[in-house]
């Protein structure tokens, strides 16, 4: 069991806090459309946290959190539409039933493990836009469903932000507990948690239900982005592995690269467009798939080993110089 | 350091006053502007020498087999630059990739108008990614014209949607002329439909009981297939197995293709096929006649002028001369006869007769004027003497159609028969 | 060096791995109702037949799938994709002059190589994380996929058809040659996988060097390119697919997915470990799925995957290491 040096998380807890007062502050210099595009960052960075409490903490790896946002999204397009429900009530309610979803797959996942689990989850990730399919009296089918309102990018922003912030805070508060500790002792050694007194099942499942309940958020926010239009294309296996991808850019394991990886995935399609030579649409994805195999090779541990290292580093430096000592 | 409004997500009271605050804040300030300026503007993407428009296309994905409409379109705007643009305006065409994927559509939509500021949003296509933006784009008065989708929704909801247009005749009108062409040439036909699962299919599908009428009840089995089947063996053995001896498929092109090679493969050789006019690209019948699909016999319907039996059409010879010069990577397909870049150039040369009428100084308001008050057989690449025609009441561009059935086998094509069947809605 | 590998290598793991008596009598009883259902239905018969073509196909992907699950214990999530571009590579073979089995049988070389060279550039470097790999997987998935549209461009495209058009009759049921010859490839596949890891020096340092890398290693074997090797004979394999495939799927760059989908639940219906168990699974999940499609109503074409992930999770909580598995020992 690791427990943080209380110095470094002072530090951490600063760079959060920057981190934090910059995206209140971005929305004030940028156009509507770049509000826009940040809102779907914290949509990215909702669902990666939400992954990264799965994989990186209980090490449970999920191809699959695509299905979940379409849980989320739906219901919130759902409950908007049918219903009239605010849109700001069906974030709760989203988070509800992905959570739900979430414990109901956890239970036979105890079952798998590595790839085996990997590949139920990715089909997981194929079948539920197929049920929105099937059952189009409900879902609005191929033609999609659309909530009531559409709300600016300005309202989607702070929206997004806010809820990403409180996410952030849970999640950071979660980890550092008693449930966080034993969801690493899950993780470490199932044999070691359990003969230390985890019980494995109930720590597994909930982790399950608690990453599926953020990615129920993140969907309702992606099909808010989306003009509040949800319909199955939209949540193709792709967009689970981007939320792989994004988890592994920031950092298995760790907080504090979310935000990188959020925006990675969700501004490099943006930013390898306009790349010069290969930059129409079909060279967007040369330069993404290249980028992404690059920093999986070059930082196997995502941006929060990066981190670590330059803190690492910087620790070294500082106490190898006589000055400051 | 965190602003309160940040934190406490659940109560909004706070963040919306600040936004409120900053709305107003942007409404003065922009009223500033505007009145410091004088002079009327010109709508965005106007200026003395461009008309900027933009477009979304599925370039790639599967629905790519679509991506040589935007690249005729540009093709014919290319053309019509060189030979003096729009009253002396040149037309700069964005081509924007969405994968078919309504959640790239989306901040794609936004990109044009606000990051690129088009004058309007021209040529899109899909039914799924023109409902996810008609919403956003119709707000804030951006033309959203010739939807490149069949769908019935551009036309019938004008009133309430008046900034979108369609282009060319919807899907259920066109299979209602296969149900009437079914019920009186076929009347004890057994028919068997194969049609996608979603409501490109289910349109066709209704829109083919509603042509045949009483004889409906000849439907011995309909099968449907879904993108992600690797095949449509399963659903053909099942409508052979029913005894049906009328094929019909409503599917997207490769699936089309497939349904007829599996149909000779299984041994399944019935009396009549009628496929839909999107899958009656000549390339593709080609492609499953050297498959081993017994292709001669099938029936469809087009609107297009074909570049291939009307080589003599003052039309067909300009897209030739437009392929040679501005698309050479498309000559290939259009020499075989793919009706996508007839499309791509008939609803291009809609667009730049629309904006002609639209006047001198064109604006939004005036395109949409000009679209909605189309009254044309001029466009030379649609089929001879379709019209094209809009008004306060009818907001369906193209409602005219001509039977085609092919004959010749693996090296084939259509032959065109019959009477203009028009309108079809 | 041979003799003490052998030793390395429990001999039952060869390629049929253990199958155990209820599974075997399972599959012995399921074929048995596919015989009998045949001879009383003709739409039965015609349905099985077209479900075992659509099968083969499904299993020559997952046979490269469990190639390399054997070789480095990780998924190719880029299978499907890197598939696709060597029928990519032979189509345009087949433009440069070269007739429709010269280019079939120069592509594989050419897949081999790129198999070869992928893993050791890109995975081997992040092989020690099974995440990492996945995920550099998934990079070349996008990557492939961009490269062949930026080359080819993502129009349908055509190649001639390789067993000709011809159909034959036996009572009501078609047999196309197309389907056949689709079947024939891919048992000869198989049969060419297990000779090689059977009755050659490379196989068994292969098996080796996949079932204990440190031994096999110690006595001689070259850990490192017998992996490389894997990659390079399910690329093989995998265009091998590709080819298959493309008579029904026709070339575009997202011909593969959907086999991809399928290929993944009979890799691991089947055990992953086991190429019989692939293909025993990919034969039954084709007959499957259009024997449901004809006879239960409920199973309309959308509920075809979520109905096939649905058997893979049944069999996989019943019998976690699937079908044609070995049971694992977990080391603590």
């Amino acid at each position: 069991m690791r427990i943080r040096p209380s110095p470094g998380e002072a530090a951490r807890i600063g760079v959060v806090a920057a981190a934090a007062l910059v995206l209140a502050l971005l929305p004030f210099g940028m156009s509507n459309y770049h509000v826009g595009l940040g809102a779907r960052v914290a949509v990215y960075f909702i669902a990666i946290l939400g992954l990264n409490i799965l994989t990186g903490y209980t090490g449970q790896i999920s191809i699959g959190h695509g299905a979940f946002m379409a849980i989320g999204g739906y219901t919130t397009a759902i409950m908007s539409h049918d219903h009239g429900t605010n849109l700001i009530l069906t974030l709760p309610l989203a988070f509800a039933i992905a959570f739900a979803c979430g414990l109901l797959v956890g239970i036979p996942a105890l079952r798998f493990s590595g790839v085996y689990l990997a590949l139920v989850t990715f089909a997981l990730a194929v079948s539920v836009p197929q049920l929105a399919l099937k059952f189009s009296k409900f879902s609005g089918g191929s033609n999609g469903i659309r909530t009531q309102t559409a709300p600016s990018n300005s309202w989607l922003y702070g929206a997004s932000w806010s809820c990403a912030a409180l996410a952030f805070l849970c999640a950071w508060l979660l980890l550092r507990g008693r449930i966080g500790r034993a969801f690493r002792a899950v993780r470490d050694s199932e044999l070691a948690a359990a003969s230390s007194g985890v019980a494995l099942p109930i720590y597994k499942t909930l982790a399950f239900g608690i990453s599926a309940g953020y990615a129920g958020v993140a969907g309702s926010f992606f099909v808010l982005v989306t003009a509040g239009f949800a319909q199955p294309n939209e949540f193709g296996i792709i967009l689970s592995l981007q939320l792989l991808i994004g988890a592994a850019v920031a950092g298995l394991g760790s907080l504090w690269g979310v935000l990188v990886g959020a925006v990675f995935i969700g501004l490099l399609p943006e930013i390898s467009a306009s790349v010069p030579l290969v930059g129409s649409s079909h060279g967007q994805d040369v330069v993404f798939g290249l980028i992404v195999i690059a920093i999986m090779l070059l930082l196997p541990n995502g941006v929060a080993g990066l981190f670590r290292l330059v803190e690492s580093r910087v620790k070294t430096a500082i106490e190898s110089d006589p000055k400051t000592s | 350091m965190i602003p309160d409004y940040l934190i406490h997500g659940g109560s909004m009271t706070m963040k919306r006053r600040l936004l409120a605050v900053l709305a107003g804040t942007a409404v003065v300030a922009a009223a500033a502007v505007s009145a410091a300026s004088g002079a009327p503007k010109a709508d965005p993407g106007i200026t003395a020498s461009t008309i900027k428009i933009g477009g979304t296309f599925p370039l790639t994905g599967v629905a790519s087999s679509y991506r040589t409409i935007p690249t005729a379109e540009k093709a014919y705007y290319d053309y019509v630059n060189d030979h003096g643009g729009i009253n002396g305006r040149k037309i700069d065409f964005t081509i924007l990739d969405d994968a078919y994927d309504p959640s790239k559509t989306v901040p794609l939509a936004q990109q044009l108008v606000e990051q690129a500021k088009v004058f309007a949003v021209v040529g899109s296509l899909g039914t799924a990614p023109g409902l996810a933006t008609w919403g956003y784009l119709n707000k804030n008065k951006v033309p959203q014209v010739l939807l490149a989708t069949g769908d019935s929704y551009w036309g019938f909801s004008f009133k309430k949607y008046p900034w979108t247009t369609g282009w060319q005749p919807d899907y259920p009108g066109e299979s209602k002329v296969y149900g009437r062409y079914l019920a009186s040439n076929f009347p004890t036909a057994k028919i068997g439909v194969l049609y996608q699962n979603d409501a490109y299919g289910k349109n066709y599908f209704a829109g083919l009981r509603v042509g045949l009428g009483a004889k409906k009840e000849n439907i011995v089995d309909a099968e449907s297939y879904d993108a992600t089947n690797p095949s449509v063996t399963q659903q053909i053995l099942a409508l052979k197995s029913k005894g049906a001896d009328v094929f019909v498929v409503f599917a997207l092109p490769p699936q089309t293709i497939t349904a007829l090679v599996t149909a000779a493969k299984v041994g399944w050789n019935p009396k009549a096929t009628l496929i839909n006019n999107v899958s009656a690209n000549r390339v593709y019948l080609l492609a499953a006649a050297a498959a081993g699909a017994n292709v001669d016999g099938i029936i469809s319907t087009t609107y297009l002028a074909s570049a291939t039996t009307q080589k003599n059409l003052p039309g067909v010879k300009l897209a030739g001369q437009i392929v040679d010069q501005y698309a050479p990577a498309l000559k290939t397909s259009f020499d075989r006869g793919d009706s996508n870049i007839m499309y791509g150039f008939g609803a291009a040369w809609t667009f730049v007769n629309a904006m002609q009428s639209a006047g001198k100084n064109p604006t939004r308001v005036g395109l949409m004027k000009a679209l909605h008050s189309l009254n044309t057989t001029k466009d030379p690449f649609v089929y001879p003497g379709i019209k094209l025609q809009t008004s306060a009441k009818d907001n369906f561009p193209i409602e005219q159609e001509i039977m085609i059935k092919w004959a010749g086998g693996a090296t084939g094509d259509w032959q065109s028969f019959g009477k203009l069947i028009g309108p079809v809605r | 060096m041979v003799d003490l590998a052998q030793r390395l290598v429990p001999r039952r793991t060869a390629v049929t791995g253990g199958v155990s008596a209820p599974v075997l009598l399972g599959l012995v009883a399921a074929a048995a109702f596919l015989v009998i259902g045949s001879l009383a239905s003709d739409i039965f018969a015609q349905q099985t037949v077209a479900g075992l073509a659509q099968g083969a196909i499904f299993a020559s992907l997952a046979l490269a799938l469990v190639l390399i699950y054997r070789a480095t214990e990780v998924i190719n999530f880029a299978q499907g994709e890197m598939a696709m571009a060597t029928t990519y590579v032979a189509y345009q073979l087949t433009l440069w002059g070269l007739s429709y089995w010269a280019a079939f049988f120069l592509t594989l070389p050419i897949a081999f190589v790129i198999g070869f060279v992928l893993q050791v550039l890109v995975i081997r470097p992040v092989q020690h994380s099974v995440i990492a790999v996945v995920i550099v997987t998934v990079g070349l998935f996008i990557l492939i996929d961009g490269i062949v549209t930026w080359i080819w461009g993502a129009d349908l495209k055509f190649m001639k058809a390789p067993f000709g058009t011809t159909v034959y009759h036996a009572g009501g049921v078609a047999f196309a040659r197309q389907d056949i010859g689709v079947l024939a490839v891919s048992i000869l596949s198989v049969i060419a996988l297990w000779a090689l890891f059977r009755f050659t020096k490379l196989g068994l340092g292969m098996r080796a060097a996949a079932l204990r890398p440190a031994a096999a290693s110690l006595v001689g074997v070259r850990v490192r390119w017998m992996l490389a090797i894997g990659w390079g004979l399910a690329a093989m394999l995998g265009a091998v697919s590709g080819l298959m495939t493309e008579p029904t799927q026709f070339l575009q760059p997202t011909m593969m997915q959907p086999i991809l989908l399928y290929a993944f639940a009979a890799a691991v219906l089947g055990g992953l470990e086991s190429p019989a168990g692939a293909v025993v699974a990919g034969l039954a999940l084709g007959v499957f799925l259009n024997l449901t499609g004809q006879y239960v109503s409920f199973a309309t074409s959308e509920l075809r995957l979520p109905l096939a992930f649905l058997v893979l999770l049944v069999v996989l909580l019943l019998k976690p290491t699937g079908l044609f598995g070995r049971k694992q020992v977990r080391r603590v």
